[in-house]
């Protein structure tokens, strides 16, 4: 039983020194299909799609009661073009991350989901309704002292799993797996 | 190659003094609190689990390197048979083992313990019994969901069948008759129509999610239970059936509380459910971070014991090691070894009875080093002595063995007894057989057993030598002690000395009488010639002439025996030899019978001498030759030459002069230079005595040599040193 185990702890401990060299065989991730900055009146607002295919792993870990961490970043940088289209300075002038708590409650057989910063809660009975909720981003005001000249903005956006946010036993493993590696790229949003 | 330096640089700098061995471990102490607490969820190092863990492999990592240098440099000396390797080695694989037995006992014990401690948190019974208490809940609050959801759809149906302006009024009466917490009328595009509150300090509904509007789009009322954060909630919403009059679809929203007992019994068993489901799923992952950290913390603990291992036994060997290399170095003879006293211990004990050894035997080496110093001082002493003494000085052992001789013997002997020291008496005879008269008596004489004194003397080619020789027996009957001394210039000294006041006495008496005798002679001559008749004349004339002539012939004796007696001091100057010869032969070559060859030396040698004299020489000799050859009816044929010859490292000028006479007869070989030996009927028997006094006066000596058909040659060497070539 130990040889197993420590021959399965050293097969660990090289996986988590090539960490790096994993990342580039990731599984499928989040996605988001659309995003479309909006002026309405003076300011600007955020309509976004994101969506969140889960794997079995996360899906197996959220049906035994692991509360899970889904985060959505947004930044808007301000691009100088120095070299033209190729080669352009980019100073982020806005940052913010919004995270939402995912966990299922078995007696009342329903997903909660919880906005970590409120602690706002949303209950589903289903995880697709969840997932389709969590994914609808509604008119999320941007800031308005930087929304002055948007020929030069770039607004970009992303979301995926706070593995940090996973409980200690699981977070060594989970950083290593593909499986729990989800987390979208960075996407710009459309100006209309 | 840079990086790589300094990374060496680092792990030869931590590796080595004693300080780092207690960092260490503190290091890995505060290393090992920290992955223990960071396992625990409560810990606030939770967070920074990885981090510390990854701090834990950098440390394996780098104590790995470490120890690796360590094994490295006792492989480098064990292979190199460095003194102490063997011990080291011998005694960190009996630490390694130990610590390898212990430690793998520990660990897997630890390993079986965790395992068996995780798994007993889980039991299939309590599983089933939270699964089951997790149903009963449900089926519990079914019942009253479908109780609620009756209720509401009376509510709704009452409210259905209101007018539209009594629907606000009913809805409070509603509201108060059934205890719901909020009751609210939404239109299907979400538009809320009317709401009552229970509470005053609400006043606006909570919206339907969007999953009610689904449903009741497909059904006519939904149910369900929310698991608002303080209690517990059930939520109903009921389609209100379509009337004239009403266009849009309109559901009723209903919230009942739940029993506050009710809904804590559920909250129990919720989190009870999660928490039993949530630990019994982590139970692999969390079983894997236990023994990650547990391995973790044995490898760091099993490296750093050995390393430690290592240190400890280089520790314990190292004084054993100096002991070893002291001892190698006393036995090349460095006896001032001392080695640091490492303790108290026996192992210090020993170094410091090594350091006392080492102790003595320089302070023994030190005595023997001045005995031999003060011994050595003696017999410098005592060789000075004998070197500046102009006696031979000859030391033999019993078998007479040569075993010291001083520098005035090998110059009394002519021969270097300083290389034949070891060597027998009889042995120095073979290799200069002048000595044999010697080394007979010395042999006669030892054999005796008695000092003795004797003259004797020793026959060279050249000379005769006379030694007197004093033989004493050294103390404990060790040998013997020879002295000699070379008195033959004392004795020719003696001689030549008698002989010249014999000769100044009858230069002195013979020659005041010998005027008078020959005025007398010729006075008579003079007187009686006139009277005596032609026949007596002539008589008279031959008697008076003949008295005249005899006279004549003793003054110029007389002269010779006054030369030989004068002893004025030699007026020395620097001469050049060749035409000095040049000159006095140019005297001889008026007579064109006699016939003279000089044979000048390649380069022209000038020497320190008195010229007057040396002219003495020459004609002494010259004449003798002539005379010589005359005497015998033969041509006069003389060759004279000059050279430079090394004699004992000396430079001499020798000069020869030779003839073809008839040769010096044996009867006078050995007398030839003696005052008054001659053989010849005219003359004094002075010249070469004359001769050889000049030259023992500029330091030289003279020889003559008989030549072979016939002819003799006279030798002389006079020493050069100071001379100018």
């Amino acid at each position: 039983m130990p040889a197993s185990v420590i021959v399965k702890l050293f097969g660990l401990l090289a996986l988590l020194l090539f960490l790096g060299s994993i990342s580039s065989v990731r599984a499928t991730t989040f996605d988001i299909s659309a995003a479309h900055i909006t002026k309405i009146g003076n300011g600007h607002v955020l309509n976004a799609t994101i969506n969140y295919p889960l794997t079995p792993r996360v899906k197996e870990a959220l049906d035994n009661g692991i509360p899970i961490v889904f985060f959505q970043e947004f930044k808007l940088v301000d691009l100088t073009p120095l070299l033209g289209e190729y080669w352009q300075w980019e100073d982020t002038l806005w940052r913010t991350k919004i995270s939402y708590e995912l966990r299922y409650h078995a007696l009342a057989q329903q997903y909660v989901l919880q906005d970590t910063a409120t602690g706002k809660e949303r209950f589903f009975p289903s995880l697709e309704g969840t997932l389709h909720a969590l994914g609808q981003i509604q008119n999320l005001t941007l800031p308005p002292e930087h929304m002055v000249d948007n020929n030069h903005l770039l607004f970009q956006l992303r979301s995926g799993i706070d593995l940090y946010a996973l409980p200690t036993p699981m977070r060594p493993g989970a950083i290593i797996s593909s499986k729990w590696h989800l987390t979208s790229p960075w996407a710009a949003a459309q100006w209309h | 190659m840079g990086s790589c330096t300094v990374a060496l640089g680092i792990i030869k700098r931590i590796s080595s003094g004693t300080a780092p061995y207690f960092s260490l471990a503190a290091l890995l102490l505060t290393l090992a609190y920290f992955l223990s607490a960071a396992t625990q969820d409560s810990s606030k190092f939770n967070d920074l689990f990885l981090v510390i863990f990854g701090l834990g492999i950098a440390t394996l990592l780098l104590l790995m390197a470490i120890l690796g240098r360590s094994l490295f440099r006792l492989y480098r000396d064990f292979k190199s048979n460095q003194p102490g390797s063997r011990l080291t080695v011998r005694l960190v694989s009996l630490f390694v083992l130990l610590i390898l037995v212990s430690t793998t006992v520990v660990y897997s014990f630890s390993m079986h313990f965790l395992h068996r401690g995780i798994n007993s948190w889980f039991d299939i019974k309590v599983e089933q019994a939270l699964n089951d208490s997790l149903e009963l809940s449900r089926t519990a609050f079914g019942i009253r969901m479908r109780t609620l959801l009756r209720q509401t759809r009376m509510m709704a149906g009452l409210l259905n069948e209101l007018p539209a302006q009594d629907v606000g009024h009913n809805l409070r009466e509603l509201s108060k008759l059934s205890g719901a917490i909020e009751l609210s009328l939404w239109t299907m595009d979400g538009q809320l129509i009317t709401s009552s509150m229970e509470s005053t300090a609400i006043f606006i509904p909570s919206r339907p999610s969007e999953t009610i509007f689904h449903q009741l789009e497909t059904q006519d009322a939904y149910i369900s239970l929310d698991p608002d954060q303080d209690n517990l909630q059930l939520r109903a919403a009921v389609l209100l059936p379509t009337k004239q009059g009403i266009r849009q679809e309109r559901f009723l929203q209903v919230i009942f509380p739940v029993n506050d007992r009710l809904s804590e019994l559920g909250k129990t068993v919720q989190d009870a459910y999660t928490d039993y489901k949530e630990l019994s799923y982590l139970r692999k992952p969390l079983i894997s971070v236990f023994t990650l950290t547990l391995s973790l913390i044995v490898l760091l603990t099993l490296l750093a014991s050995i390393w430690f291992a290592i240190w400890i036994s280089r520790r314990i060997v190292e004084p054993l090691q100096a002991l070893a290399a002291g001892t190698q170095s006393v036995a090349s003879g460095n006896y001032d070894t001392q080695l640091d006293v490492s303790g108290h211990d026996e192992i210090g004990f020993l170094v410091r009875s090594f350091n006392q050894m080492t102790q003595r035997l320089t302070h023994a080496r030190n005595a023997t080093e001045q005995s031999h110093h003060l011994l050595e001082q003696q017999t410098n002493y005592l060789t000075t002595v004998l070197s500046s003494l102009s006696s031979g000085v000859i030391t033999i052992d019993n078998k007479l063995f040569l075993r010291t001789a001083n520098i005035a013997s090998s110059k009394i002997l002519h021969l270097n007894l300083q290389q034949r020291l070891e060597s027998t008496i009889g042995r120095l005879s073979i290799q200069a057989p002048h000595l044999l008269g010697l080394t007979e008596l010395i042999e006669q004489k030892t054999a005796l057993g008695e000092s003795w004194q004797q003259q004797i003397e020793l026959q060279k080619k050249k000379a005769q030598q006379t030694l007197i020789c004093r033989g004493t027996q050294l103390p404990n009957d060790t040998g013997w002690v020879i002295i000699f001394d070379d008195v033959t210039t004392l004795l020719q000294a003696q001689r030549n000395a008698a002989w010249g006041e014999v000769a100044r006495r009858l230069a002195h008496e013979i020659k005041n009488p010998l005027t008078p005798i020959q005025l007398s002679a010729e006075r008579l001559q003079h007187k009686y010639l006139p009277m005596l008749p032609a026949d007596q004349s002539s008589t008279l004339t031959k008697l008076t002439n003949t008295i005249v002539q005899q006279v004549e012939a003793m003054k110029n004796m007389v002269n010779d025996f006054s030369d030989y007696a004068r002893n004025p001091g030699l007026q020395l100057q620097i001469q050049p030899i060749g035409k000095l010869i040049s000159e006095v032969l140019t005297l001889y070559q008026s007579n064109t019978s006699h016939q003279f060859i000089l044979l000048k030396s390649p380069q022209e040698i000038s020497l320190n001498i008195d010229s007057v004299r040396f002219r003495q020489i020459l004609h002494n000799l010259l004449k003798n030759a002539i005379e010589a050859s005359e005497d015998a009816h033969l041509v006069v044929d003389i060759i004279i030459s000059y050279h430079m010859v090394i004699q004992d490292n000396t430079p001499w000028l020798e000069i020869s002069i030779r003839d073809h006479g008839p040769g010096i007869p044996v009867s006078m070989e050995n007398k030839l230079f003696e005052p008054y030996a001659s053989n010849k009927t005219k003359g004094t028997g002075l010249g070469l005595a004359i001769v050889q006094k000049i030259v023992e006066e500029h330091g030289g000596h003279v020889w003559a040599e008989n030549l072979l058909p016939t002819g003799a040659s006279i030798i002389i060497r006079l020493p050069m040193e100071g001379a100018t070539p």
